[in-house]
């Protein structure tokens, strides 16, 4: 247990400990964490998960312990509970995700009434900063991944590049600006329930259209900006966000298009011909050595291969600005057998 | 002077390795694709190095379905029960 | 690393190999989970654009170390 007779000092050992991001963390006093506890209703030894790679236990107070550092108010701390829980499913394979030389984060979609009460960013900088909401929460996170799962950079996390999410990457989704349902609704639940979903996610990918006015135009460009995700020629992808601006949502809805019609627009759109995708062609990378092998001459066979296993690995949700024709698109680190996105409900 | 409270556990217990045999002819070998590109061909060789060199009792293939993740319980289960020593590749 | 020190648990030698650029992440993991006994082999790194036969090679060459590592011969 660092000691320390000022909280300048405090931070500073805290740095020296190994225990932060980099960035300067709120000392955690047993008051803060205490009152943090307590705003959770739950008992602080209770026994949230196991966090790999390490297998630290996230108990309720150890949890407390990091969002106290992250710079959480004490009532943020049920929905810090809920990511960890979903970032611990097997599912998401958050031991593969803290350990892998690709740059997945994890970014959480917060859904339902909860966005309200917290004042969380739903619109406009949604993936940018200045909302203490999203920037704690996401911090939290990342904090319990480092300091109860092990995922140091350069030692266990052996991440070539990461990206800026691994300080904090959370967003609420502009539920009010959309004219289709939530993502959360989408995944069976009640519009009254408050939500996390957790994805492995890369850096969104900013996409440019001010010209389209038809669904089919619009989303033809996205598919443009979703074709070059890992690299061109990568295929049986997985669970990636399309998140679209306001503006961009209504052209769509205005042409009477649902997401399910969105989603499989975009995945019909995003096949290619194995004769394309063979490695040295274009590019020393492309199908594996397993997926070629089905194929007599694959240079010249024209049978198509998605790049998104199925359309439902397509995520679509509206955030960000009323004003500005842009999208954004968020892979995720969810080849097969990867990792997937995952949802769970907010105990109030 | 205040106290701080530590956002860490360790999980550490003292673990040693298994006892080693003298060597292993006649030994049952087991070997782990990872499923990472690249592990089959390692271990391919590895085999037959084993047959020309070792004299093995037998030798058995097994696969992770993804490196992603470590092996699944009922895969582990597997190979404790079956195997004398265990070769794993290729982490990169 | 969490397979081999499972194995190890359960009365197992293993052998796991690994490239040499995994070694911190395999030593820090090992130690992690108190195995601080716990060896791997190591390879050179990189592997993925290896050919099957540079690949092979590298087998010949790490093959005593792996057999040094599941025996114990005195």
């Amino acid at each position: 247990m660092p000691r320390a007779d000022t909280d300048t000092d405090a931070i500073e050992e805290l740095y020296a400990r190994g225990v932060t991001d980099g960035l300067p963390v709120v000392p955690p006093t047993r008051e803060r964490v205490a009152q943090a506890v307590a705003a959770s209703g739950r008992d602080g030894d209770e026994l949230i998960a196991l966090v790999p790679p390490n297998y630290g236990r996230a108990t309720v107070e150890k949890i407390a312990v990091n969002a106290v550092m992250a710079g959480c108010r004490p009532e943020y701390l049920s929905v810090v509970l809920a990511a960890i829980d979903a970032v611990c499913d097997e599912a998401f394979d958050l031991h593969g995700v803290s350990a892998t030389t690709n740059s997945p984060a994890p970014l959480l979609i917060l859904n339902g009434p909860v966005r309200e009460r917290l004042d969380v960013n739903c619109g406009a900088g949604v993936f940018g900063s200045g909302w203490r909401a999203n920037a704690t929460i996401g911090r939290a996170v990342r904090l319990v991944c480092v300091n109860l799962g092990g995922a140091r950079p350069g030692v266990v996390s052996m991440s070539t590049f990461a990206h800026p999410g691994r300080y904090s990457y959370c967003i609420g989704e502009h539920e009010e600006a959309s004219p289709w349902e939530s993502l959360a609704v989408e995944h069976g639940f009640a519009r009254t329930d408050s939500t996390v979903a957790v994805l492995a996610a890369d850096a969104p990918i900013t996409v440019y259209d001010q010209r389209s006015r038809t669904a089919s135009d619009l989303l033809a460009t996205i598919a443009g900006s979703m074709a070059v995700i890992e690299h061109h020629k990568m295929t049986h992808w997985g669970d990636t966000l399309l998140v679209l601006s306001p503006e961009h949502a209504r052209i769509v809805a205005d042409d009477g298009w649902s997401k399910a019609d969105v989603r499989i627009f975009l995945w019909e759109r995003l096949r290619r011909p194995v004769s394309e995708l063979v490695p040295g062609r274009d590019g020393g990378d492309g199908l594996p050595e397993h997926v070629l092998r089905k194929y007599a001459d694959p240079a010249r066979d024209a049978t198509l291969i998605p790049k998104f296993r199925a359309p439902d690995n397509i995520k679509v949700l509206v955030a960000g600005g009323t004003a500005g024709r842009f999208s954004a698109v968020v892979a995720g680190w969810t080849f097969s057998k990867g990792s997937s996105l995952v949802i769970r409900r907010i105990a109030s | 002077m205040t106290e701080y409270m530590d956002p860490t556990d360790s999980v550490a217990t003292d673990r040693k390795t298994a006892p080693r045999p003298a060597s292993l002819e006649g030994r049952v070998i087991t070997l782990l694709d990872i499923s990472k590109a690249k592990s089959d061909h390692l271990l391919d060789r590895i085999e037959e190095l084993l047959r020309e060199r070792v004299r093995p009792k037998t030798i058995v293939r097994k696969k992770k379905p993804t490196f992603a993740r470590p092996a699944s319980d009922p895969l582990r289960q597997e190979i404790v029960g079956a195997t004398d020593v265990l070769i794993e590749a290729l982490a990169d | 690393m969490h397979d081999g020190v499972f194995f190890e648990d359960h009365g197992i030698p293993t052998a796991t190999v690994i490239s040499s650029e995994f070694l911190r992440a395999a030593t820090a993991q090992a130690d992690a989970l108190g195995a601080k006994a716990y060896q791997t082999v190591v390879v050179p790194h990189p592997i993925q654009p290896l050919t099957r036969e540079e690949v092979r090679a590298l087998a010949d060459k790490a093959f005593d170390a792996i057999v040094a590592r599941l025996t114990d011969a005195r």
